[in-house]
């Protein structure tokens, strides 16, 4: 991997460019995106009106019931800001999401620059073990784990008590908190990554090899040549999957629910999206939830606002 | 697996490099692919061989029984394949079509409200869904649709519709509108050239998202377990959940829970298998334009 | 809109409870809504019953549904709702009077919460009917607000400790008379190597006994408000002596829970050391004893006189300790709109026939006229009779349901498992308990 730079002006993103859209006064815009708005408003409408107004109001089960429900102004949200319930989710979905999201991506990269060095044979056999793992049901990959990590039966524990001096056979993953959180987060970067590592090779396919030896003859390094030619030319891809990874890791509802289904359960053991369902649905608390919904939206814009930003700076063009 | 790139021109290199990594990449095939080979193992044997103290690796001399009682027996999985099937066909067609025409609109159009239009389909997702599972149940309720496939329908697509709105504008706008008005010149109507010419090209773009769409409506089962109260409308997912529950003698069969997953898993990996080509292409375009 | 009409409806339907700041216009007496829609639906209604979990054999289904067309001429839909999502099924189909089904079973522990909210019709017109006071009064009172009758008790178990007699007699051990006997006992055949109790860190029904049978309780009620009791000397007594039996001797782990403690006691359950006792209903009498393939291929266990036993829970200075009562009740949706085929269905499941037949499958009549077939035909009948005689019942508290959902009885017992403070414990607990206890 010894090569040689070019002056990096002179290369040149090998994707199209993107059309500029055009300025015209046509209904036709209007008949593409109505089917759109229409079934976004049929599905979403009612209920997001129905959660705001709620996140304002004292909504419990009696209200469910047919009590009139009051409007309590910001009571909800000041509940739980002041609380250290909401504080205590939000910091453990938070440190969560930057664990998984970020192993996520630092492995998705790496097998992605790993299967654009090896033999085809060996790229194929990874990437159809990949899309294997990725092509699971959630209810189903949530399953296999639990029968992996099975204290009694599990082959984990059995394959670690083969070392010497271990014991693990009884051994419950699912016991303490942060062993909790572990499992699930192992088992959601296993399911990611095969996605990111896919789409990030896709992208370095994109590089050109007549770009890469242009380079090389130039003298750059390995190094060099991932940083000035594939890290930009990756860019947008990269900034996309990690806007993803961070959206999909902070809302895991699916997998926490099943692994808590499958052992331990209780507050200790949620994220936002089960501490949101268990405040509103199990504790009949709807109002409530619906301001913590409220707040994990703001919270994910604050988070994402990077990325919206340049989007509509783009668009602005 | 191939991509639309040209072929590679590396030169030769007797490089041991390239041996430690194909070395690595099989490790890691294997890492990826053991929890679904385990699946199906698993699935092939007897209640006393899966409970033995050790693991059978390989399932020789192994047993359908599994199979047999999850697809015999009243376990209902036959019912939920099908109403899987059908919700997640249903929501999938509707919503790549909506999500197409939207997307075409403001990547190709600039309007009025087209901004507020790209913000909301971005804000909609980060809004975490568990807080509306009641107004969801009100509204279907009121539509008298619960335990219907339409009833669910209707959610899902609003829940897809946006990811992969916002999805399929990277890949419209990856194709230069340029090669559309070329071929206006060539005689061709706007219509005309857009099936002609950016359709085509846009095929890998519209299965990769589709995959996505797919795989968000296929797994759902939150929201399903509300609407769909009724055992015999239950979605694969909220059977395998039900499924996976102990016995009433408490111990879990391993054998028939992963034969239940196993069966569960192949439609999707078939699916994947057909679209897996067109799919690797699509990455390539999609997401890159942002 | 939609929404303001189900609202009035259970409005109207509430009744007795008096609901502030609502200002709904559709104020009518509830009895005549209700022989409103009656009238106008004359006759055959079809209904639907909701039973939670599987615990009610299919037998006395096909029985229900086939007397309820006897006698109304409609059918009866009977769907069974997983424990785990009963509480999310009914509190979004029991106001929706669309959808709602017309009677439901709801666990004992959640009926509180549902009929303080007004979610089940006023039938105290009928409770003489049903069995008057001949009913489970522990039950009633859950299903009740004040003196009127929301919900009625459909049938109760009561739990007993089951044991390995071949493991006792190997041991050398008797079975125990005082409850701390039962530590010693246990412990013994544990440091003997031969086998351990069963105690999930996590269940909080069984070792509940412990607080009790030391006199403490969960919550108390002054007659306004419920307060939690964790902390006090009793309760934090009770929790000493679980953890000692926890720590020396079971063989359950901390994040087990009562779900498999059915069948903790039969051969290869367990790897390592066996378990020679566990507390479970006494229905578990059907999932314990030698195990073998029937001629489907599916395991079954057969009760063993010789192997297998069972006894009530001794207390702390003898007799018997309070356990936790489990079971449920049933009663009409508020909302339903076949109100006269509902109440059919009521006089059906409180018939002594059908009564009969629960106390034959083991679940405990809520008629305690008819107990005496339950302590002739149900396994282990007498025994549980007894452990029911003393048995208790969670708070009857509008946030109970609340609290379970948020499993913070279970947190509380596994962290003393853990061996953790309990007296720092239990005063974090009852804060965290008073929280949700008033709704």
């Amino acid at each position: 991997m010894t090569t040689t730079a070019p002056a990096p002006g002179t290369l040149e993103a090998p994707a199209a460019p993107a059309s500029r859209p055009k300025r015209r006064r046509s209904p036709l815009p209007y008949i593409l995106a109505t089917p759109a708005i229409i079934a976004l408003l049929a599905g979403m409408g009612y209920p997001l009106i129905w959660q705001v107004w709620n996140s304002f109001r004292e909504y419990g089960l009696a209200q469910q019931f047919g009590q009139a429900p009051e409007f309590v102004g910001l009571d909800n949200y000041i509940e739980l800001l002041t609380g250290s319930e909401f504080w205590g989710v939000l910091a453990k979905s938070v440190v969560f999401m930057a664990v998984t999201a970020g192993a996520t991506m630092v492995l998705g990269i790496g097998l992605a620059l790993l299967m654009k060095h090896i033999a085809g044979w060996a790229r194929i056999t990874l990437q159809v073990a990949m899309l294997l793992a990725w092509a699971m049901p959630i209810v189903a990959q949530m399953t296999v784990w639990n029968w992996l990590i099975d204290d009694r039966n599990g082959v984990l524990n059995y394959l670690l008590s083969l070392l010497p001096g271990v014991d693990m056979i009884g051994h419950d993953w699912l016991e303490s908190p942060l062993s909790f959180f572990a499992v699930a987060s192992v088992i959601i970067t296993w399911a990611s990554v095969p996605f990111v590592a896919l789409s990030v090779y896709a992208g370095l396919t994109q590089v050109s090899d007549d770009v890469v030896e242009a380079a090389q003859l130039d003298g750059a390094g390995g190094f060099q040549m991932l940083r000035r030619i594939t890290l930009p030319i990756l860019r947008p891809i990269l900034v996309i999957l990690l806007l993803l990874q961070m959206i999909w890791d902070l809302r895991v509802y699916a997998q926490i629910e099943l692994l808590q289904g499958f052992g331990a359960a209780g507050t200790q053991y949620d994220l936002l999206g089960t501490y949101i369902y268990g405040l509103g649905i199990g504790q009949g608390h709807f109002g409530v939830a619906a301001a913590a919904a409220m707040l994990v939206m703001l919270f994910t814009i604050a988070l994402s606002w990077f990325y919206v930003r340049e989007l509509l700076k783009e668009d602005a063009q | 697996m191939t991509t639309t790139s040209l072929p590679a021109r590396r030169k030769p290199r007797r490089s041991p490099m390239r041996h430690i990594g194909a070395g690595v990449a099989l490790v890691l095939a294997v890492a990826w692919a053991f929890p679904v080979y385990w699946m199906v193992n698993s699935s092939f044997l007897s209640v006393t061989t899966i409970t033995a103290l050790t693991p059978t690796w390989v399932p020789f001399g192994g047993t359908l029984a599994n199979y047999k009682n999850v697809l015999q027996g009243s376990t209902g999985f036959t019912d939920a394949l099908l109403m899987s099937l059908g919700v997640t066909g249903v929501a999938l067609v509707i919503c790549i079509v909506f999500a197409f025409l939207g997307a075409l609109a403001i990547s190709r159009f600039r309007f009025r409200g087209r901004k507020a239009l790209v913000l909301a389909i971005i804000l909609v997702q980060m809004l975490p869904a568990e807080a509306m599972f009641i107004a969801q149940y009100q509204m279907i309720s009121g539509l008298g649709l619960l335990n219907t496939l339409a009833g669910v329908s209707i959610i899902y697509v609003a829940m897809v519709v946006p990811f992969t709105m916002w999805m399929l504008r990277g890949f419209v706008a990856g194709v230069p509108a340029d090669l559309e008005e070329a071929a206006m010149i060539d005689g061709c109507s706007r219509f005309g050239a857009f099936m002609r010419v950016t359709f085509p090209l846009l095929a890998p773009g519209l299965v990769a998202s589709g995959v996505f769409a797919f795989l968000q409506v296929w797994n759902e089962f939150a929201l399903a377990s509300i609407i769909l109260t009724s055992e015999q409308q239950e979605t694969l997912p909220l059977w395998l959940r039900n499924f996976a529950q102990p016995s009433s003698l408490g111990m879990l069969e391993w054998g028939q829970v992963m034969a239940g997953s196993t069966l569960v898993a192949v439609p999707v990996i078939v699916f994947f298998l057909i679209v897996q080509q067109r799919m690797t292409q699509g990455l390539v375009g999609g997401a890159v334009k942002g | 809109m939609k929404k303001t009409m189900l609202g009035v409806t259970a409005f109207a339907a509430a009744g007795a409870i008096a609901l502030a700041g609502c200002s709904s216009p559709g104020e009518t007496e509830p009895t005549a809504a209700a022989s409103e829609s009656a009238a106008t639906a004359g006759g055959a209604e079809d209904i639907t019953l909701w039973l939670m979990g599987t615990d009610t054999p299919e037998a006395l289904i096909d029985y229900l549904k086939t007397t309820y067309t006897e006698e109304n001429g409609g059918a009866l839909t009977v769907e069974q709702i997983g424990w785990g999502d009963a509480i999310a099924s009914l509190t979004t189909a029991l106001p929706d009077s669309a959808n709602t089904p017309d009677v439901t079973e709801v666990g004992n522990t959640q009926s509180a919460t549902f009929t303080t909210v007004g979610a089940f019709l006023d039938i105290s017109d009928m409770y003489e009917e049903l069995g008057g006071d001949s009913l489970l009064q522990g039950f009633v009172e859950a299903g009740s607000v004040g003196d009127t009758k929301y919900a009625l008790p459909y049938y109760f178990g009561s739990r007993l400790t089951w044991f390995r007699k071949d493991l006792y007699e190997q041991g050398g051990v008797e079975v125990p008379t005082t409850l701390a006997e039962v530590t010693e006992v246990n412990a013994s055949l544990k440091d003997q190597g031969i086998a351990g109790m069963y105690v999930p860190g996590q269940d909080w029904r069984d070792g509940i006994s412990w607080i009790f049978a030391n006199g403490g309780e969960i919550a108390t009620f002054d007659g306004e408000t419920w307060t939690s009791a964790l902390a006090t000397p009793e309760s934090v007594e009770g929790m000493r002596q679980w953890q000692e039996l926890f720590e020396t001797a079971s063989v359950a782990k901390v994040t087990d829970d009562d779900s498999t403690a059915y069948q903790a006691i039969n051969d290869d359950f367990l790897q390592g050391t066996p378990a020679a006792t566990t507390m479970a209903p006494n229905w578990a009498y059907w999932s314990l004893g030698d195990l073998a393939e029937n001629d489907e291929g599916e395991q079954v266990a057969t009760w063993n006189d010789k192997k297998f036993g069972a006894y009530v829970l001794p207390g702390v200075d003898g007799g018997t300790a309070p356990v936790f009562a489990g079971g449920s009740n049933i009663g009409i949706s508020a909302a339903t709109e076949n109100v006269e085929g509902s109440k059919t269905l009521m006089r059906i499941i409180f018939s002594e026939e059908y009564q009969t037949m629960l106390a034959e499958n083991g679940l405990g009549p809520a008629n305690l006229d008819y107990a005496d077939t339950y302590t002739e035909v149900a396994a282990m009948g007498d025994l549980a009779l007894e452990a029911a005689s003393s048995a208790k019942l969670t708070p009857a508290a509008p946030g109970w349901a609340a609290i379970e959902e948020a499993k913070l009885m279970e947190q509380y017992f596994a962290a003393v498992a853990q061996g953790g403070d309990i007296e720092s414990l239990a005063v974090e607990y009852d804060a965290k308990l008073n929280d949700l206890i008033n709704g």
